[in-house]
């Protein structure tokens, strides 16, 4: 009898708790800076919450980078330590987890939030309906609302192709490798490894990319395997596009060269390492959480998607390494000009090298397998096929 | 004689057994000196402990959403543990409630996937019952073999939890793979109509928590078959003398276990996740069974226990992003907490005696008491 | 008298087990050339007491003298150095070796060549009088020559102090008075014996002195020549009892139970029971004797209904039970009660309370799906005012009261829901002189009733008395039904052993 009656005091306890909770269930804590409209927020009511797939303290890598981007913001606005909300180590397959680490910075009184993963984008659509209020910015993703929704990612192939042009010069063999983590289904890699071959076959017709997919973006083990048949198979320049820096140091191993990416990987490997493409993120976070302070962007009514460039500052290519082949900087800055002026975005428009050549396919990709597909940047997942110098491995 | 040893330095000496309000209090000193050491243990890495421990309070109340975050933690993790509650009331070690979770979330997806066109209440009813079906026959599975094979149902279960997850992995790559999602595999979000209703902000899997908190309560004390577990878990012998059937109460009772498993998972998956992802038990089968071991089998100091470990994990991840203290960090909180837990079921059951330690006598034992009765007797003759 | 004289002297012993103190500052000793009894009811601490001696628990308190020295002995290793040697009541042998692998197993230093050790073993053999085939696998033996292998191994370990745990309770009485003229032997030889038991018969015939233990203190030493059964009852008991079973005169005797041709297996396929045939009679006790895992338990659970006969039929009321379950039994309306051996593991769930115990054969009655615990609360309850049942609650769980107890919440459960038959299976094993008394009262009291009674049991003077026909098992045959009040102990011994009853009444009136 003590015992039912135990229950039905907890029952009532708990009715009670949530029932104090429903009334004020969409209040969000200290953000009242859009009453005036487009006024923005002011920036000591600014707060910044960050979802991390990993641990950012670990160096190197992804979330490193990111993370990174956030510093960069921080000290560019001038926001203080804990303006930021960090929750780490949230499992991009885990629903719940992302549910809860996006509502706990809510219940911080985050008034954007970053969600670096590619996994966590249905969360961030479900939560930005719940929470008109607070915006919700998606890296690497394709959905948005155009209210308080948006994704945000950026032409890295500009900076791939400017790669390929380093690897194109220096391959003494015409093969160069290619470590993937996907297969041709993932726009996002085959955009990537097409920039790059077209970046080889502007400065070296002959050469062939060798590509040879992991099927995994993080598999350390996998990706030193995927490189080393590579080389073996002839291939003396390794590039990639996965997470761990084994691929360079399986190349360095074997007395070859590759191009890095995500992080600049001469700080690891050496030399060997010609040129990394790199992400600087936090040209776009400074931008989007100054939209929010200038009243740009008003929660509710309108975000725009972001599509970085070169020119922008979120991506680029390191300082080429010494052991790069003569005359590199001088190709890739006639190239990087011709982006920078917009004449050139490598999926569309053409420029005209050192030598006189016209480079580019203007909008119409010779593919490997015969064909051709109409392409353009802006839609890099639609692109699912091979440039022509390809070889899949 | 070589052999004039010394006594041995520590003995184990059991005790007897302690009244109900003695164990709790040794529970509770349990908690305590957890808390001490952890305490302990955020000091020696640079944070004020005083401050950790009321952030993970606070975090876990500071707020209405908070506090919703919290008994959202609160419900897969009962519901697991009353699951395996009636599997371990008849000692069937059942460690498979991960797994059972896992299916009753794979066989309620299916119809948030594929059967979206029915009426709201009408799927949520479907889903719940294969949520349920699901469990039930992924825990079937272990017991049936072990009545016809005699195979080892720790071993089985445990197993039976990769092959779910497996099977959700194979799902999400190939024929449940959401084909909006560009190379990033995945399943796609349910449609609202599949999404569990929230009721005072957290999703209606509280009010399932409760009701089966109440009827796995009333099934386990009151009905009959409730009263074969029990006979059954404390002898198969005595079960077989009373006429029960053994095999079918063992068949029904883990179809049972797996099947409260199997809804939690459908209201994770449709309350929560809104999707049928790897992470769906993330590793709350497991908790569960702690959170079982620890109630004693009871579903309502199981409901306490697992509001108890939700504080732990939400304010853990408070911390964490507070302090930015890392996300290992709290874990090993959370096992120091653990340890000392368990640790102190062995001090319930038994007492460390060290050398030199002459036992005192109970001053009167009721066999003191017999023999004086005794001889009085003999005298009186 | 000085320390050397004993071979073993215990000061003020002590073993506390969590509330319970099962050994009180209890004082012994024991000479070289003798042997002393340690005689007490079940519980009184008798095997505490040894195991502290053999190195299998810790005394909290007092201290073990060996050979005139304080000993701490931490385990059966050190014991064994001290030359102390104990036979459990359970073996502990290994059943694929021969005799003599098991007597050299787990001794120190190299295996000996089969010869050398052959050699050995028929030397102590010869040394004390003990028979044994030194190749002969342990599970051909018979009960009695694996306690000789039991005794030979701790001879070979060069044990000069034996302790043996009630030794004769897996014996037959000509097994009996073997064992004892080996201890005998052993006495001559030099040897310190103690020889826990509780029959008071045996006490007598063997031992030099008697200390005598209840309830966990002990109750002096006395020299066994200056005592009688009587006196030595009123030692262990605590008071004077009467000794005589009651006997009532069977009334109107009916066969209720036809046994037809019954022939079962156990589970590894080997015969249990081998083509049995006999019959239960209303009004009247049936004493079932024989050899431990002659069948008895078999037969009991094969009626009862928890094992399937391999042929045969069983005939109640010309209705052939063979084959049917106990909850099909129930269903037909038999109304057959079974108190089994193993009465926590099998007759009364342990860790439940008596309410929850009540309910064990009748909680599927009534509608519906919940259970109704009020008239097993009221059952419980009852029985505790009718038998005296000790225990702090009827909600207590039963595994928390003492033996005699618990058989009394057993019986009188089984008692309760009346039934024409009563098979009953060791049922005062382990209980005190009281308690034994109380169910020998119970079953003459069904017998009046009219129920008839199956009482399987080991003390072939209680099986005596209190039966009315003796059906003898041995190796799951019947070697005879005897009228109890015709036949002598030995006749009885030897029916144990495979004689038939045929043969053997001719030799006992021969």
């Amino acid at each position: 009898m003590k015992k039912i009656l135990a229950f039905v005091c907890a029952l009532a306890m708990m009715t009670a708790l949530f029932a104090g909770c429903g009334n004020n269930n969409n209040e969000q804590p200290s953000n009242s800076g859009n009453e005036g409209g487009g006024a923005g927020i002011a920036v000591e009511n600014i707060k910044v919450g960050v979802i991390h797939i990993g641990d950012p303290a670990t160096g190197s890598g992804y979330s490193y980078t990111h993370d990174q981007g956030i510093v960069a913001m921080q000290q560019n606005l001038g926001l203080s330590d804990d303006q930021i909300v960090r929750k780490n180590n949230i499992d991009d397959a885990d629903a719940t987890a992302i549910e809860n680490a996006m509502n706990e910075c809510i219940e911080e009184g985050c008034n954007i939030i970053f969600a670096t993963s590619w996994g966590y984008m249905d969360t961030c659509e479900a939560l930005a309906a719940e929470h008109p209020d607070v915006f919700f910015s998606h890296g690497t993703g394709y959905k948005s609302n155009g209210t308080n929704f948006n994704n945000y990612f950026g032409r890295i192939y500009q900076a791939r192709f400017l790669s390929g042009i380093a690897a194109g010069l220096k391959t003494q063999t015409n093969k160069i490798g290619y470590v993937s983590a996907q297969g041709s289904e993932n726009g996002e890699c085959t955009s990537g490894i097409d920039a790059f071959a077209m970046g080889v076959a502007s400065v070296n017709p002959d050469a062939v990319v060798e590509v040879k997919v992991t099927n995994s973006w993080y598999d350390p083990e996998g990706e030193g395997q995927a490189a080393q048949a590579l080389i073996d198979d002839g291939c003396d320049v390794i590039a990639q596009h996965c997470d761990t820096n084994n691929p360079q140091i399986k190349a360095r191993d074997n007395n070859v060269w590759g191009v890095g990416y995500n992080s600049d990987m001469t700080a690891e490997v050496g030399d060997a390492v010609l040129t990394s493409v790199v992400w600087n993120w936090g040209a776009y976070y400074t931008t989007a959480v100054q939209n929010v302070i200038n009243g740009t962007w008003v929660p509710g009514t309108n975000v725009e998607n972001y599509f970085g460039s070169l020119a922008d500052g979120l991506l680029d290519i390191t300082a080429l390494s010494p052991e790069a082949a003569e005359g590199t900087q001088d190709a890739i800055a006639i190239a990087e000009a011709a982006i920078n002026d917009g004449s050139f975005d490598v999926f569309t428009g053409t420029y005209t090298d050192a030598a006189g050549n016209t480079i580019g396919c203007d909008g119409v990709m010779e593919c490997n397998d015969g064909t051709t597909l109409e392409v353009d940047g802006t839609n890099y997942a639609a692109i699912t096929k091979y440039y022509k110098n390809v070889v899949v491995k | 004689m070589g052999t004039a040893k010394k006594e041995p330095l520590l003995r184990v000496v059991k005790h007897a057994e302690l009244s109900t309000r003695q164990s709790i209090g040794l529970r509770v000193l349990a908690v305590v000196l957890a808390l001490a050491v952890g305490g302990l243990f955020i000091a020696l890495i640079g944070y004020n402990p005083f401050e950790i421990y009321a952030t993970i309070v606070s975090g876990c109340f500071r707020s209405p959403m908070a506090i919703q975050a919290t008994v959202k933690f609160c419900i897969p993790m009962c519901i697991s543990a009353l699951g395996v509650t009636l599997a371990f009331k008849m000692r069937f070690w059942n460690i498979g409630g991960e797994g059972q979770l896992i299916m009753g979330a794979v066989f309620a997806s299916f119809f948030a996937l594929f059967c979206s066109g029915m009426p709201h209440l009408l799927l949520l009813a479907v889903m719940f019952i294969a949520g349920f079906v699901g469990g039930g026959l992924w825990g079937l599975i272990p017991a049936a073999c072990r009545e016809k094979w005699g195979t080892n149902e720790t071993l089985f279960t445990l197993m039976l939890n990769y092959i779910a997850l497996y099977i959700v992995t194979f799902l999400r790559d190939g024929p449940w793979r959401d084909p909006e999602a560009a190379g990033f595999n995945k399943i796609a979000r349910f449609a609202p109509k599949a999404m569990l209703d929230k009721v005072f902000g957290v999703h209606a899997g509280w009010i399932v928590m409760l009701i089966l908190v109440v009827l796995v309560f009333l099934y386990l004390k009151k009905t009959k078959q409730g009263y074969e577990i029990g006979v059954v878990g404390e002898s198969r012998d005595t079960a077989r003398y009373a006429g029960i059937n053994v095999r079918r109460v063992v068949l029904r009772t883990m179809f049972l276990s797996g099947g409260i498993a199997g809804i939690g998972g459908m209201v994770q998956a449709t309350g929560s996740d809104i999707t049928l992802s790897a992470g769906v038990a993330g590793g709350v089968g497991f908790t569960g069974i702690i959170i079982a071991w620890l109630a004693q089998l009871n579903p309502f100091v199981a409901l306490i226990v697992s509001f108890a470990f939700s504080i732990l994990v939400k304010g853990s991840s408070v911390v964490q992003s507070a302090y930015g203290l890392s996300t290992d960090c709290a874990d090993i909180l959370q096992g120091i907490i653990l340890f000392f837990i368990m640790a102190m079921e062995f001090f319930i059951r038994y007492k460390l005696v060290f050398r030199g330690h002459r036992e005192k006598l109970p001053v009167k034992t009721a066999a003191d008491t017999d023999a004086a009765s005794g001889e009085k007797e003999a005298e009186e003759k | 008298m000085a320390e050397q004289e004993y071979a073993i002297r215990c000061d003020k012993i002590t073993k506390v087990f969590g509330s319970v103190v099962a050994n009180d500052q209890i004082d012994l000793d024991v000479r070289y050339g003798e042997i002393l009894a340690l005689l007490g009811e079940n519980g009184s601490g008798k095997t505490t007491l040894m195991n502290m001696i053999s190195g299998i628990y810790h005394p909290d308190g007092g201290t073990i003298y060996v050979d005139g020295r304080a000993a701490s002995i931490q385990s059966p290793l050190d014991a064994q150095n001290l030359g102390v040697g104990m036979i459990h009541q359970h073996f502990k042998l290994v059943n694929i070796f021969s005799a003599m692998e098991n007597i050299e197993l787990g001794t120190p230093g190299k295996k000996l060549p089969p010869k050398v050790l052959r050699r050995k073993v028929e030397d102590l053999c010869e040394k004390y009088g003990l028979e044994t085939d030194p190749d002969k696998p342990i599970h051909a033996m018979s009960v009695s020559e694996k306690q000789t292998v039991e005794i030979l191994k701790v001879l070979y370990r060069g044990a000069r102090i034996l302790i043996l745990d009630e030794p004769t309770a897996v014996l037959t009485p000509q097994e009996t008075d073997k064992l004892f003229a080996i201890l005998r032997q052993m006495r001559k030889a030099g040897c310190a014996v103690i020889i826990i038991t509780h029959k008071l018969n045996e006490v007598l015939s063997i031992s030099d002195r008697v200390t005598i233990l209840r309830k966990g203190k002990s109750y002096g030493t006395v020299n066994t020549a200056e005592v009688n059964v009587s006196k030595l009852t009123e030692l262990m008991v605590g008071r004077a009892v009467t000794l005589e079973i009651d006997r009532p005169k069977p009334e109107d005797p009916e066969d209720i139970l036809k046994l037809v041709d019954l022939t079962v297996r156990r589970k590894d396929g080997s015969v249990a029971l081998d083509d049995v045939s006999f019959s239960i009679r209303t009004g009247e006790i049936l004493g079932v004797a024989g050899v431990a895992g002659s069948g008895q338990k078999e037969l009991c659970e094969t009626i009862a209904g928890l094992i399937q006969p391999a042929q045969g039929a069983i005939l109640y009321k010309k209705e052939n039970l063979a084959g049917k379950t106990p909850r099909e039994l129930i269903e037909m309306g038999i109304s057959m009660s079974f108190v089994p051996e193993d009465r926590l593991g099998m007759g009364l769930v342990a860790g439940m309370g008596m309410t929850d115990n009540m309910l064990l054969k009748t909680y599927t009655q009534g509608k519906g799906p919940f259970v109704d615990r009020a008239p097993a609360r009221a059952m419980a309850e009852s029985l505790v005012e009718k038998l005296d049942i000790v225990t702090a609650g009827v909600e207590a769980p039963v595994r928390m009261m003492s033996g005699g107890n618990v058989q009394k919440v057993l019986l009188g459960r089984e008692i309760e829901s009346n039934p024409d038959l009563l098979i009953t299976a060791y049922p005062v094993r382990g209980l005190d002189i009281n308690s034994s008394y109380l169910v020998y009262d119970l079953l003459n009291e069904q017998k009046k009733k009219g129920v008839a009674v199956v009482y399987i049991g080991e003390d072939l003077d209680v099986l005596l008395q209190l039966c009315d026909r003796i059906l003898v098992l041995c190796h799951g045959k019947v070697t005879g039904v005897v009228d109890a009040a015709a036949v002598s102990k030995e006749q009885i011994g030897l029916m144990m052993t495979g004689e038939s009853a045929q043969e053997v009444m001719e030799y006992g009136n021969g």
